[in-house]
């Protein structure tokens, strides 16, 4: 067993003649909050999507929690946030933390803990009987949040979790993030927001498929030469651009 | 497979119908009108239809008897009152205008001397009189036509019996082997079951894994340890119990409304519907594949609905149906199945019999499955 939560080699991705994911070499370490960073289309979701076995690769090879995927046997063991709101509109909130619960295979009174718990620090606890449908955007991704999180999950992939979740929770967000990682959960999120990259203790950025750079935050900062994420972005998509 | 979680996905179904009034109600209360609406409008019969009659007959003095006879009267008096609204006009001409005016579907007219000529020729059958009855209908609608000619004959052959002239011939039809006074709703109750449960599961499941698959939930049910083949076995064990349910609100109404017939074991036929239903949700599942928004999925509806309800013999008979289109109707799953419960229901036929019935559904069902297993394994592509 490596350190390392998540390790790819060289990972591509086609649809057709689009290359979604261009030879994505990365190592993820156990108990870290790592960010996929890059504008759309970058191949962050791609990127996802094959780790959590939703995608199969065209080339190069993905390791999950030491298993090469797609593998069946990490399920148990990763949560999944999608990018879209992935709920069932017609169930109440605990009705959705509770079918997730039960997929993940646990019991009644440890899905009633972990619904208390998760429904506490998304603060949607007094809406845990209204119908899905009838909340706001940034709720619904609240509870997107929390249902990917029922089973207590080793390793989390977030997409883009904190959209249009306002910044007193997003700040909360990145607090419980710090917690989990207390608890050596693996995090891998993406997200637009560069300020908030800042918060990952690894950094990856991607830009058509491919992989511009790697580090802490700072590294990536200093290997730009520039003063914050954003401009680094901007500088090493130049610099891309002009190598190829 | 883990049945546990197939039943969570069970669970989740009936969680949010709990919620979903509107398709509850589709679900039960579409069925109901269905057989209320089809079982009453078809099975009418044809009734109170405006006839004009031009009697040119008179009445004619048969020898040895004081009485001077009519028999085109005795022919009128015999029409069906239920089906013939007669009324008199004076000449062909204005009958026929009334024909044409659309006052009336048929001009029927008594020939002069009807009565004598009928009484001659049966003295003397090279008698040359005209004893033809001219029935001049309307046959711009086929049905109303052919109750008019009917009618008109059924009191030919009554008056005939009434004077002791009966054919020395007749045929004994009451005395039936299978569904002995079975009226047309006998006939229907099970057709329209298992074109109710077809119907409403291929299309909530087809909206629903549209659903599933455009809102992304699809996407994470995969990231859990679920399999397709839970998933679909989720949502058979449910949409087989709302198939079931929807069979004993269509019994229980058809039961109570319309007294209909049940001689066969019931529990056999839920036994069909809740496979039709599994055959139905495969088919759904598949069909959602092909479709990338709900609307798209509504245009499959007329794809779903049209063959089933002319070719899977609910209103009429396989028999009916041009040969060369036949082998379509047993390429449609609900054939079996109205076949099926209609034997049972009416016929009393046990496993024994209707199981070529059964194997077909069966076979139906685990092609349709395995399909739709892979349909949905092929996302993950």
């Amino acid at each position: 067993m490596t350190s390392f939560a998540i390790e790819t080699k060289g990972l591509s991705k086609k649809f057709g003649s689009f290359t979604a994911l261009d030879n994505l070499d990365l190592s993820i370490e156990t108990g870290t909050i790592h960010g996929l960073l890059g504008p759309n289309g970058a191949g962050k979701t791609t990127a996802i999507k094959i780790l959590c076995g939703l995608l199969k690769p065209n080339g190069g090879e993905g390791y999950v929690l030491g298993k090469k995927v797609p593998d069946r046997s990490i399920l148990p063991e990763i949560g999944y946030m999608p990018q879209e709101t992935a709920l069932y509109l017609d169930l109440t909130v605990h009705g959705n933390l509770t079918l997730y619960g039960e997929l993940f295979g646990l019991s009644k009174s440890r899905i009633a803990e972990r619904e208390k718990e998760l429904l506490d620090f998304v603060a949607l606890q007094k809406w845990r009987d209204s119908l899905v449908s009838n909340l706001s955007g940034g709720m619904k991704h609240r509870v997107s949040l929390a249902c990917s999180m029922i089973h207590e999950p080793k390793l989390l992939f977030l997409d883009e979790p904190t959209v249009g979740v306002d910044p007193e929770l997003r700040a909360s967000f990145w607090e419980y993030f710090g917690l989990l990682k207390k608890r050596s959960v693996t995090v891998v999120l993406t997200t637009h927001y560069m300020d908030e990259a800042q918060h990952c203790d690894r950094i990856a950025l991607l830009r058509q498929g491919q992989l511009l750079a790697e580090g802490t935050p700072a590294d990536v900062i200093k290997s730009a030469g520039v003063t914050n994420l954003e401009e680094a972005f901007l500088a090493l998509a130049k610099r891309g651009d002009a190598r190829s | 497979m883990n049945i546990h979680r197939a039943l969570a996905i069970t669970r989740r179904i009936f969680r949010g119908l709990r919620h979903d009034r509107r398709t509850v109600a589709l679900m039960f209360l579409a069925p109901i009108v269905a057989m209320c609406v089809f079982g009453l409008a078809f099975s009418g019969d044809v009734e109170d239809v405006k006839v004009v009659v031009v009697n040119q007959d008179t009445e004619f003095a048969v020898p040895g008897l004081n009485v001077p006879v009519s028999f085109s009267q005795a022919i009128i008096s015999n029409f069906d009152k239920e089906v013939l609204k007669v009324e008199y006009v004076a000449d062909i001409e204005e009958g026929v205008h009334r024909v044409e005016e659309g006052d009336a579907y048929a001009v029927i007219i008594f020939p002069e001397r009807f009565s004598e000529s009928l009484y001659m020729k049966r003295q003397n059958p090279s008698y040359s009189g005209d004893t033809t009855i001219r029935v001049r209908e309307d046959r711009s609608n086929v049905n109303v036509a052919n109750a008019i000619t009917k009618s008109v004959t059924d009191a030919i052959l009554q008056t005939a019996r009434e004077a002791g002239q009966d054919l020395p011939m007749k045929v004994d039809a009451e005395d039936a082997i299978y569904g002995k006074g079975a009226k047309f709703m006998d006939f229907f109750v099970p057709g329209i079951m298992a074109f109710v449960v077809f119907m409403l599961t291929t299309l909530l499941t087809l909206i629903s894994f549209v659903g599933e698959r455009t809102t992304g939930n699809l996407e994470r049910l995969q990231s859990t340890p679920l399999r397709e083949s839970e998933l679909v076995v989720g949502y058979a064990i449910a949409f087989s119990i709302i198939g079931m349910l929807q069979t004993v609100v269509l019994l229980v109404i058809g039961v109570a409304a319309f007294d209909i017939m049940i001689v066969g074991n019931i529990v056999l036929a839920f036994a069909v519907i809740a496979l039709l239903a599994v055959v139905s949700l495969s088919l759904g599942i598949l069909l959602s594949s092909l479709a990338k928004r709900e609307a798209q999925a509504i245009q499959f509806f007329p794809l779903i609905v049209l063959p089933t309800f002319l070719l899977a013999g609910i209103f009429w008979p396989v028999e009916a149906i041009p040969q060369w289109l036949r082998p379509l109707s047993y390429l449609i799953p609900p054939s079996y199945a109205v076949d099926a419960t209609r034997s049972v229901m009416l016929r009393g036929w046990g496993v024994g019999e209707i199981w070529v019935d059964i194997v077909a559904l069966c076979g139906f069902a685990a092609a349709f499955l395995a399909v739709a297993i892979l349909s949905l394994k092929r996302g993950r592509r």
